[in-house]
């Protein structure tokens, strides 16, 4: 055996994939994941961190309603450290049809959504930032989930069992004997160097960009995508979910994430060529701002932090609407369905299935390999949330815990245990709105593959909190020029960061956030001379 | 109450328009909302060229020692910047060879100070550069507070301690005939510079960290206490509520502490300085100037406001206060003829006459005061 030959490749570093290499590493196989560029950086990493309760599609989808509550009741066990037990409303405005809700109520129950009609006025005492004028409430059991900390803990969970990780390398084609599928080609967008590995089964677990790697296959996929823009704002103004108890539509969502609260979608079909570089518009903004307001009318004079827009995978059927499009989960065997063979696509689902979509591509996988040791993922704890809770962890470790310990220990659960803290050195703060130390910092750099700020990002929330970066990028950038022996690596790497701050900044550039940013851009030109 | 002058606005802008006006013998009082610009400055006086020397020698006078030399400064991430007119605290290079060997010295756990990028820059010009840190135990009592490592409490430290800094620095040395250090130092008293400099056995500059800027709050402290000492009225942590306009002239301004006392005054100056000091104010679909609601000079198309590229020159930071050539600034058309908008709050409107950045700040001060001394109402 090389060590360039595998059971089975899984390409895509989102959620799905990082799920896949995890069940697959826990069956036993030899897995590599081999993603273009970081974790989480498609759809994963760009939605409203909801845990759905599957509530959501009730109405319109029972099976998907159905697995999202499973899934939810599982991921609140097995990531526990991810996911905040908010719980959700659906709530009826003036304007809305009140039917509505007895239909939604009664859908809900039949999928298996313990679901609760509220009286407004005990809705509005439990999440004072609804609007007040509701006329009805159904509470269920939503959550909010942390969708970097959960692709990074099933990464890490996947590589604990053995699994190879290749970030920042791209598929650039595949290695055909006859009509299998036998390997990939890649591209180090680091190193710039390419590969070549080899597996029996390759499984496109790429999100939206699946549709390029199945056509680099020689099949195709007929996957639309369907950005959705969404606003974060810069306090937690809701403590529990709310959505719309209506059909589907724009800015419906309310979610409550850590410090901030994000408020989306829309929904607007774009072409393939666009999904690297989506932007958020003015209309997209006001919009977002005007129907969120009506979920919450605190929203109306909140502070935004930024805009991003995400590229939902959704794969095609017979309707142009792209909110009418199945949401499902599609698992293709290629195999079955074009006569290649060791070709597997996972896609369509739900961040809050991912992990079914884990174990079917498995089990597929499984099958095909003649493997046969069933699905523990839905028992086994992830790196984090194995034992018992991050505050009884932290109340171990320290006596004392301060707001910066308490927000690692949040962000990490049990793994906080392995952040260097003895020191007052390792525990000066880094990053002053997300309470990050300089151990957490480099930890991170140590254990999970940081090769820039942008990693290190979506691993600490760095830079996450109001000022977007503009003070911890440079001392991180500092820590991170130490770590990599490079500073001109790392001067580069800030300004790619800053870039990347400013293209969520600009759409919603006005009031505190102009100032934030005039701010910002004087100190990189006159006194940073960056 | 009544004034020559009222100034509102404290900052570089303001106070320089006040210690001309209060050195020519006119009473005038200045309205400061409290922190501003001064207090994250780079110690370059940018596009201060014209006035170099009028500057250096109002500054004196104040205590604030400049460098009115051409050269380079080393900045904070390790890049040189072409300057004429600097604060005391930039040591000025003739070129970018600055030294044979440098020892770069930091606090232990201080991230605000980049010397790694400092050294590789060093090194790349074949300068080389040791880095070593220092760690005081009178400075252990601000880590107990994991945010408390920023340049200003360690200043504060060094006005006590920079002794047992310079001791320590002294055993460190080897053969290096450039030391360089954070500007951190003298936050109460420049002289402490000097007396680094005499203590240590090489040369000695200093390089900017991230705000808040240390020499720049001293600066502003130093001429804040020049414009009293010559007999100015600071009105600090204050704020306008109103002003009295009519006909083209403001007659007197109202302020929050001062309730219903009303300031009177021939002439006034506004330099409030831009977004980030609120002198200027951004909604969804308007920039507006929140004071007086002077006209503006902006685009009311927001795409119109911004570069994508975060390190280009962003449109909106040309947004400004509009003015005529003598600095009046207008409500709805008309110029406002004993009024004067100065500094930041022009945006770079102006920039063609008066430059940007701190130079537009003191070049549009001069303008004003100027003007008023002359008597051109």
């Amino acid at each position: 055996m090389k060590n360039n030959e595998y059971d089975v490749i899984i390409v895509g570093g989102g959620i799905t994939g990082a799920g896949t290499a995890r069940d697959c590493a826990m069956r036993g196989l030899r897995v590599l994941l081999v993603e273009r560029y970081d974790i989480a950086t498609g759809a994963t990493g760009r939605n409203h961190g909801l845990l759905h309760s599957g509530a959501r599609y009730a109405v319109t989808d029972q099976e998907s309603a159905n697995e999202c509550i499973r899934e939810n009741m599982i991921l609140r066990r097995i990531a526990s450290h991810c996911v905040d037990e908010t719980d959700g409303f659906f709530i009826t405005l003036p304007e809305d049809d009140l039917n509505y809700q007895t239909k939604f109520f009664e859908s809900c129950l039949s999928a298996g959504i313990h679901a609760e009609i509220m009286d407004p006025k005990e809705a509005l005492r439990m999440e004072p930032s609804i609007n007040p004028d509701i006329i009805g409430a159904v509470k269920v059991p939503d959550g909010s989930v942390d969708p970097f900390r959960l692709c990074a803990a099933n990464m890490l969970d996947a590589k604990l069992h053995g699994a190879q990780v290749l970030l920042y390398s791209e598929v650039t084609g595949f290695i055909k004997d006859g009509d299998r599928i036998v390997g990939i080609k890649t591209f180090n967008h680091q190193t710039h160097k390419t590969g070549e590995y080899y597996a029996n089964i390759t499984v496109n677990a790429a999100g939206i960009w699946g549709h390029h790697i199945a056509e680099l296959a020689g099949v195709n996929i007929d996957m639309v995508p369907a950005k959705g823009a969404l606003l974060i704002f810069a306090h937690r103004v809701n403590g529990i979910v709310i959505n719309r108890c209506r059909k589907p539509s724009n800015a419906d969502i309310l979610v409550p994430g850590d410090t901030v609260c994000i408020i989306g979608t829309t929904s607007t079909k774009i072409p393939f060529d666009k999904c690297d570089t989506v932007t958020v518009t003015p209309d997209e903004v006001n919009l977002l701002i005007e129907e969120g307001a009506k979920l919450a009318p605190a929203l109306a004079s909140t502070r935004i932090l930024r805009a991003f827009a995400g590229v939902r995978p959704l794969v095609a059927a017979d309707s142009n609407d792209s909110r009418n499009i199945s949401r499902g989960i599609v698992c293709l065997d290629h195999e079955k369905r074009e006569g290649l063979k060791g070709f597997i696509s996972i896609t369509g689902g739900k961040l809050t299935t991912y992990r079914l979509m884990a174990e079917m591509a498995t089990d597929l996988v499984c099958e095909k390999l003649s493997v046969n040791k069933p699905c523990e993922t839905a028992n086994a704890p992830l790196p984090g949330s194995d034992g018992k809770s991050f505050r009884e962890v932290a109340q171990k470790i320290w006596d004392n815990p301060t707001t910066g310990q308490k927000a690692a220990a949040g962000r990490l659960g049990t793994g906080v245990t392995n952040i260097p803290a003895a020191s007052s050195l390792d525990q000066s703060l880094i990053c002053e709105c997300e309470q990050v130390s300089v151990g957490e910092i480099n930890s991170a750099i140590e254990r999970w593959d940081v090769n820039g700020l942008r990693d290190l990002r979506r691993r600490t929330r760095v830079g996450m909190g109001p000022c977007q970066g503009e003070l911890c990028s440079c001392r991180a950038a500092g820590l991170l020029a130490k770590a990599h022996g490079c500073t001109d690596r790392a001067r580069a790497d800030l300004q790619r960061f800053m870039t990347e701050r400013w293209k969520g900044m600009y759409p919603i550039g006005w009031g505190d956030a102009l100032r934030e940013a005039e701010y910002t851009q004087w100190i990189y030109k006159h006194v940073l001379g960056v | 109450m009544r004034f020559d002058t009222v100034i509102i606005g404290g900052g570089l802008a303001g106070l320089t328009a006040g210690i001309s006006l209060q050195e020519a013998g006119r009473k005038v009082a200045i309205v400061s909302a409290g922190q501003n610009a001064m207090h994250f400055f780079s110690g370059n006086f940018e596009d201060a060229g014209p006035v170099r020397d009028r500057v250096a020698a109002l500054f004196a006078a104040a205590g604030v020692r400049t460098n009115a030399t051409d050269g380079l400064q080393l900045m904070a991430m390790g890049k040189f910047k072409n300057v004429s007119l600097t604060l005391e605290d930039v040591t000025v290079f003739p070129d970018e060879h600055i030294a044979e060997k440098v020892l770069l010295v930091n606090f232990a756990g201080y991230h605000d100070f980049f010397g790694t990028f400092i050294a590789e820059t060093l090194e790349n010009l074949g300068i080389s550069c040791r880095i070593r840190f220092v760690r005081l135990a009178e400075m252990e009592s601000l880590r107990t507070s994991p945010s408390e490592m920023r340049s200003v409490n360690i200043a504060r430290m060094m006005d006590e301690y920079w002794e047992k800094v310079v001791t320590d620095i002294r055993v460190l040395h080897k053969d290096e005939d450039l030391i360089l250090l954070p500007q951190v130092f003298g936050l109460k008293d420049a002289a402490v510079l000097d007396k680094i400099r005499k203590a240590l056995p090489a040369r000695v500059a200093f390089v900017g960290t991230m705000p808040p800027s240390v020499p720049g709050i001293r600066t502003q402290m130093l001429l804040k206490h020049r414009f009293e000492v010559l007999g100015g009225t600071f009105l600090m942590g204050d704020e306008v509520t109103s002003a009295a306009l009519h006909e083209g002239i403001i007659s007197s301004i109202t302020t929050r502490n001062l309730d219903t006392v009303r300031l009177f005054a021939d002439h006034f100056i506004i330099a409030t300085g831009g977004f980030f000091s609120k002198g200027l104010v951004s909604t969804p679909t308007q920039v507006y100037e929140p004071l007086i609601g002077l006209d503006m000079d902006y685009s009311e198309d927001r795409n119109a406001w911004y570069n994508e590229e975060f390190f280009e020159s962003q449109p909106y930071m040309n947004f400004g206060v509009k003015t005529d050539a003598e600095l009046h600034p207008f409500k709805d058309g008309e110029p406002i003829r004993n009024m004067y908008a100065i500094g930041s709050i022009l945006g770079n409107t102006r920039k063609e006459d008066f430059g940007t950045a701190a130079g537009l700040a003191i070049r549009t001060a001069f303008a004003a005061a100027d003007a008023i001394k002359g008597g051109n109402v």
